[in-house]
């Protein structure tokens, strides 16, 4: 009905009441002008409709329907290391955005299905199980799902616990990097010196955009393995997420 | 334009104003399902990788 509405509306200050074929060719001109510009903001903040609301809806969606496919493959509880599909999930409580599916690849058609990628380049990851390396994620700040987008939340000693089939990685916090360039990439080296960190050990780095809503920069996390949890019959959630 | 097009749309106001919703609805649908997917990748707002290479539409980053 609204839209309706507007319609009419512009129809009727488009069409004055003067017989149509006395107006002047340059008040037509404006006119039809005037309309392509409202017509332009219309569809800019239709835009803006889809960007921050919409792609999160296909993308929440997207990642409920794999995160259930990884479930289901995981459901005759733990056991071999499984990773198709993807490698498991990032429960992240300092950021309320419940569990994140983490694939293989930081392309954006991965990313915009509202899950986490590793890295596979321009420096691979190191996966959560290798006996030292970095394990480099990333995911969106706004939209398609935005997994990321509390990011700024996280503080020094919080938790990112990840979760695979048979074993919960407990990280903590240790370093955060509000705002670096995106050329930066010596922030995913398997010894992120940049962090504080000198001897190769067992690390996590977040990367997402910065500031909201842009990718003019990027916002960086760094955590370090604390523990390992073997995964019991009943999944039973370490400490961190309880 | 707007004015041009509910004049060349057939019925009484009831019906136009039926057709102009339905034609909105269209338009917003095209926008969602194609429009807007092809242009966002070209824009700067969804870059979450540090990659050191320049952006040059490559969208999320690679």
């Amino acid at each position: 009905m609204t839209a309706r509405t507007e319609h009419d509306e512009r129809t009727d200050a488009s069409a004055p009441p003067a017989p149509r074929p006395s107006r002047h060719p340059i008040a037509t001109a404006v006119s039809v002008f005037g309309e392509l510009l409202i017509t332009a903001g219309l569809v800019l903040a239709l835009f803006v409709a889809y960007s921050l609301w919409w792609t999160n809806v296909l993308a929440d969606r997207e990642a409920d329907r794999q995160g259930d496919t990884v479930r289901s493959k995981w459901a005759d509880g733990p056991g071999a290391l499984d990773t198709k599909d993807g490698i498991g999930f990032l429960h992240v409580p300092a950021m309320k955005n419940g569990e994140v599916l983490v694939k293989k690849g930081t392309d954006p058609k991965t990313l915009n299905n509202g899950i986490a990628g590793y890295y596979t380049d321009p420096i691979p990851s190191a996966l959560p199980w290798d006996d030292e390396g970095n394990f480099t994620l990333a995911a969106h700040r706004d939209g398609h799902g935005a997994k990321f987008h509390n990011i700024d939340k996280l503080k020094n000693g919080d938790a990112l616990v990840f979760e695979t089939k048979d074993t919960w990685y407990v990280y903590k916090v240790y370093k955060s990097l509000p705002e670096t360039t995106k050329f930066n990439v010596d922030v995913i080296q398997p010894v992120p010196e940049e962090s504080g960190v000198k001897k190769p050990g067992r690390y996590i780095t977040l990367t997402t955009c910065t500031p909201v809503y842009t990718s003019k920069y990027r916002y960086i996390v760094w955590g370090e393995l604390e523990r390992t949890e073997k995964v019991d019959k009943d999944r039973t959630k370490p400490v961190e997420l309880l | 334009m707007y004015g041009w097009i509910w004049r060349h749309l057939p019925g009484n106001a009831w019906v136009r104003g039926v057709i102009a919703l339905v034609l909105v609805l269209a338009v917003v649908y095209a926008l969602f399902q194609y429009v807007f997917p092809w242009a966002e990748p070209l824009l700067p707002f969804g870059e979450v990788t540090v990659d050191g290479a320049s952006a040059g539409g490559a969208g999320a980053g690679q």
